[in-house]
């Protein structure tokens, strides 16, 4: 970074009539709405530095996007070591034994510096401005010792107005192997409010050729197999279902870890209407809006007791399958597995059946996804709080 | 077509502008002022001088044009356009800002403010300064305080 006092003309008045500072000519209102456009909260602190008037009104600005350059994760759960200690909670210590590859959940968020690790010396400047997307070295193991961190909770104490906040990981917890498609989206107040997940065992990028089957069916084209839905015999056998519970428990874990870690930041930020915490990968939304939040500032979550996570209430489940699923833009999910979860007691309130929300949970093209393995037989099941 | 009416728009310079009133009512100022019957003919636009205006209603033509044409095909060709219509110097920029910030215009306000944060935000403190000739007006013990605060900015 070049150095900041170096600058020769700040102390000089600019000679030339002609050198004009042209946000002098907009009044306050205009500049707030050009700073809650800039959105990168890094970019808005190095504006916090040109002038005492951007000094002053960053802290106002109602829209940001912090981008986490580093997270670190609970790497207790790889060494058998810590096996033992969990073996306090039997149903932890299942998870750990499960899905001890699979799931990191987040213990703490932090923005890395750049290129510092260990050293304290100067950043090189090249990296550190784009330090956001270079800086992603996670290392579980690192203790906090050597080095700096700033978590999104310290950085957005700079701001006071906060609207609309929007989090990214540099990649979402789930560890799975290539080609699996694994994508959630989770509501929540102060505990889930409602999850949606979608996997597949494969996606296929197909050409133009399409099935000819099941295709003068408009929405229900792409189910190559004349089956009615059901979900076939060897799925329960060859370790589909075992699979799915995985991907379903797994997802879970990483919204409720994620939840966790917020509280933080809803607690300070009042003037909060939306919050959404989503990864770069794409492969998980956490959303709250101005109820949610609300709800969490009054009835505080509960946590779970063996990880720093919020406990995942009792759960009715309605899960979707489809071995083969062709979308309109001509790709294939293999083994297409859609999951729609609510709290087992909030499905008495409200009638199942009104699927809003799960149609709208993703992006297209996994919208539509969704929109086709709806109409597909609707297997129940429930899941135990953890 | 139906009864395409035209009104005229009058810039702070005593410039005259004919338009279609479907392009004038891009405004809500406008808008709101011809519907109250408040406005004369010709509406005068304070504030408004006859380049800045002119620009903006090459906009608000375009963006009308392209409402209109069902071919949704348009969109990107319309972000194209967006893109070179702010190509402007900064002066005009501003000016546009300001232009659509009084006319209410809410799409050229949000693209030229847009423009403005892109060309903020990738630069550092300097940088910034240099491009848009702001002064430095903190003494150097408040440089530092202020630094020291957002050296998270900087890492």
């Amino acid at each position: 970074m070049s150095s900041l006092r170096s600058d020769p003309s700040s102390s000089r008045v600019h000679p030339a009539p002609l050198l004009v500072d042209h946000f002098d000519r907009l009044p306050d209102p205009l500049l707030l709405l050009i700073f809650n456009r800039i959105a990168d909260v890094k970019a808005l602190g190095r504006c916090g530095v040109v002038s005492r008037r951007f000094r002053q009104l960053v802290p106002q600005v109602d829209a940001v996007l912090v981008r986490v350059d580093c997270v670190i994760s609970d790497d207790e759960s790889a060494s058998p070591a810590a096996l033992s200690d969990k073996a306090r909670n039997p149903f932890a210590s299942f998870f750990q034994a499960f899905l001890g590859n699979i799931v990191k959940p987040l213990q703490a968020l932090g923005l890395f510096p750049g290129a510092k690790r260990a050293q304290s010396g100067p950043s090189s400047s090249s990296s550190s401005s784009s330090s956001l997307a270079v800086g992603s070295e996670r290392d579980g193991e690192m203790d906090q010792g050597g080095v700096t961190h700033h978590s999104p909770t310290q950085v957005l104490k700079n701001f006071n107005e906060i609207r609309f906040l929007r989090i990214e990981l540099p990649s979402g917890e789930l560890g799975i192997d290539g080609g699996i498609l694994l994508k959630w989206r989770a509501d929540f107040g102060s505990t889930l409010d409602n999850c949606v997940i979608l996997g597949a065992s494969s996606v296929v990028r197909s050409g133009p050729v399409k099935n000819l089957v099941g295709s003068e069916n408009g929405t229900d084209a792409g189910c190559a197999n004349d089956d009615n839905g059901s979900i076939p015999e060897s799925f329960y056998t060859n370790g589909g279902l075992k699979l799915r519970v995985v991907w379903t428990i797994s997802s879970l874990i990483a919204a409720s870890a994620r939840h966790y870690l917020l509280q933080p930041i809803i607690a300070e930020h009042k003037t909060l209407d939306s919050l959404v915490l989503t990864d770069a990968d794409g492969q998980g939304v956490l959303c709250m809006n101005r109820e949610q939040l609300e709800e969490l500032r009054v009835k505080p979550l509960s946590a779970s007791s063996a990880s720093k996570r919020t406990l995942v209430p009792a759960l009715n489940m309605r899960l979707w399958y489809a071995p083969h699923l062709e979308l309109p833009d001509g790709v294939v999910l293999k083994g297409a597995t859609l999951v729609a979860i609510r709290p087992s007691e909030q499905s008495g309130l409200k009638d199942m059946a009104d699927g809003s929300w799960i149609s709208t949970a993703f992006e297209e093209p996994y919208g539509t996804a969704a929109r086709m393995l709806v109409k597909r037989r609707t297997y129940c099941l429930e899941m135990n709080s953890f | 077509m139906a009864t395409s009416r035209k009104v005229t728009l009058l810039s702070s310079d005593g410039e005259s502008f004919e338009v279609e009133q479907s392009v004038a009512v891009e405004s809500i100022t406008i808008k709101d002022s011809i519907e109250e019957g408040s406005a004369g003919n010709p509406i005068p636009v304070p504030k408004v001088n006859s380049k800045i205006l002119a620009k903006v209603i090459e906009y608000c033509k375009k963006h009308v044009e392209s409402a209109k044409a069902e071919d949704r095909v348009d969109d990107e060709d319309l972000v194209a356009w967006d893109a070179d219509f702010v190509k402007v110097d900064q002066a005009t920029l501003f000016d546009l800002i300001r232009a659509a910030n009084f006319l209410n215009i809410k799409s050229l306000l949000d693209l030229t403010c847009q423009t403005v944060a892109d060309m903020i935000k990738g630069k550092t403190p300097e940088e910034k300064r240099k491009t848009f000739t702001i002064r430095n007006d903190f003494t150097p013990e408040e440089e530092e305080e202020v630094r020291r605060e957002n050296q998270w900015a900087f890492e």
